[in-house]
């Protein structure tokens, strides 16, 4: 309530200021007129194509990232070998800014929608190799002792012990994987495009178009803000277990110095040792 | 028959040796208390027998059976507990009877039972980030009992409870033990906690090299006061044996100071 209280005021300050003249207009349109071309471009015909292909190019950029930088980082963390050739890699290509291959990739594959898709691939791929190999590596062995002396087969400890630690880490993989996959396909429309939010981000800066350039602005963050929310939710259901998550204050007493005795007083009969 | 039979036990990591031709017999439905200086090698025992590492020489056997995996009719209490954070109390009691095929409403309800024999079926939808230490030891020993063990396995499991918790942790466990008929080989650091609870106790060497340097009958019989216990003259004199024999092995060891 606080956050949204603040962003209020600031934007009806803005919006102040800007009316008054106290910032350029042309610089620092007020919010309102932002919204009004935001608006104007939902109804205009032309505009929904540019939000498909970028929406298509973050997918696409997502989807194959998470899919190989997830099984590389499984067979970095099973096969020692593949993680010394791996991690170094990774390790550089998470070090540089990945963005700057984007020339590069347009060179390659064309203004299309390839380029694009590589650079997403390239952001996310990095990204959910380290969460997915840490989170292997990560996983408690003491959970692994306890299916197997409980009788778990190699399967079981699969769904009961490596799935479930690697939710976590997957999820806030994740998260940051899919900002990335949208800076691909942005970025990527950027450096060279006919298509896209990132191509009409580009004419708008070309043509110093303030108000469309931040309407823009607005869409991809409000889309990416849409895709937390997801995600949130989705952490609430497959990591309801974390304490941060509880459903409500736990009746837990912080000591519990009436439950030692509870067998005796549920009926279990102690055998006496006099 | 013995429960538990251990012969000429050799186990190495790579180059170093940590259990040297160790022999042991736990006879069937007895306690026997095993005490050695700290890393002489006991947790590395407790896993043999529990099937969790292969030994590099020796043979392993668990009611007559050789040991090469986990065995059905073991079970371990590890000195910290495990049970997985994202189940709740009584899905994690529940665990080894769905592991055995019970199906899962079933195995829910047995839970549930086991559950309230140790005292906490009003947390049965808990997980175990919202349980205290002693309950999170009750719902891991629910867990293992569930599934019927014969032999019960215990690496120091009540180490990190309290003094007094720990008394009323042990007190239901030996209740339940006693109702189960179980074998059970446990590691402990306390010398009279060991000869109160124990039918015969078993001084380690110290590492690396370990092997078992004696072995006492506890002559009291199984239920026992550690009061009365105390003012017995037998008692005081095991103690004395135990501890100068633990004392020789420190000493050996060459940090005698921080016995």
């Amino acid at each position: 309530m606080r956050r949204t209280g603040v962003l209020l005021l600031g934007l009806v300050a803005w919006e102040l200021a800007a009316r008054l003249h106290w910032l350029d207009p042309l610089l620092f349109p007020p919010p309102l007129e932002v919204a009004a071309v935001l608006m104007g471009l939902f109804r205009s015909g032309g505009f929904w194509g540019h939000v498909r292909t970028t929406l298509l190019e973050a997918f696409l950029g997502l989807a194959s990232g998470v899919l190989t930088g997830g099984l590389l980082g499984i067979g970095a963390a099973i096969f020692a070998p593949v993680a010394e050739v791996l991690e170094p890699v990774m390790a550089l290509l998470n070090a540089i800014p990945r963005v700057i291959l984007a020339p590069l990739f347009v060179i390659w594959f064309g203004i299309g929608v390839a380029s694009k898709v590589a650079l997403g691939f390239l952001l996310v791929c990095v990204v959910m190799f380290f969460a997915v190999y840490t989170g292997i590596r990560e996983v408690d062995p003491r959970l692994v002792d306890r299916v197997r002396t409980l009788g778990g087969r190699s399967l079981d400890v699969l769904r009961e012990v490596y799935l479930p630690s690697l939710a976590a880490w997957l999820l806030s993989g994740l998260k940051v994987a899919v900002g990335f996959a949208f800076t691909g396909a942005v970025v990527g429309e950027f450096v060279a495009a006919s298509r896209g939010i990132g191509y009409l981000l580009s004419f708008a800066q070309s043509t110093y178009n303030a108000r469309l350039t931040l309407a823009l602005v607005l869409l991809v963050v409000g889309v990416i803000l849409g895709l937390f929310g997801l995600s949130t939710a989705l952490e609430r259901r497959w990591l309801r277990w974390k304490p941060e998550y509880h459903r409500a204050p736990s009746p837990v007493p912080s000591t519990a110095p009436s439950t030692p005795s509870a067998p005796a007083a549920r009926g279990v009969r102690p055998v006496e040792r006099e | 028959m013995n429960a538990v039979e251990v012969r000429d036990l050799v186990v190495e990591y790579g180059a170093h040796r940590v259990i040297s031709g160790l022999s042991l017999e736990v006879p069937d439905g007895t306690f026997v208390g095993l005490v050695g200086p700290s890393g002489c090698g006991k947790s590395t025992l407790l896993r043999c027998i529990a099937g969790l590492l292969r030994p590099t020489r020796g043979t392993v056997r668990v009611l007559g059976a050789p040991v090469v995996g986990p065995p059905p009719a073991v079970g371990i209490l590890f000195q910290e507990d495990a049970l997985l954070p994202w189940r709740t109390a009584q899905e994690n009691v529940a665990l080894g009877l769905k592991f055995r095929g019970m199906p899962r409403s079933e195995a829910q309800e047995e839970a549930l039972r086991w559950l309230e024999r140790v005292g906490l079926g009003a947390f049965a939808r808990h997980y175990p980030s919202e349980l205290s230490g002693g309950m999170k030891k009750r719902v891991a020993l629910a867990q293992v009992l569930a599934c019927r063990p014969r032999v019960l396995l215990m690496d120091e499991p009540f180490a990190s409870l309290d003094a007094i918790l720990r008394q009323l942790v042990e007190r239901d466990f030996l209740d339940l033990a006693a109702q189960e008929r179980l074998t059970v080989l446990w590691v402990t650091h306390d010398l009279e906690e060991a000869l109160l609870l124990s039918d015969r106790v078993v001084v380690m060497s110290a590492g690396p090299l370990a092997h078992v340097v004696r072995t006492y009958e506890v002559p009291f019989g199984r239920t026992r006061d550690l009061v009365r216990l105390r003012a017995d003259p037998r008692f005081a004199d095991l103690l004395q044996a135990i501890w100068e024999d633990l004392r020789r092995e420190v000493a050996r060891m060459g940090w005698e100071g921080a016995a």
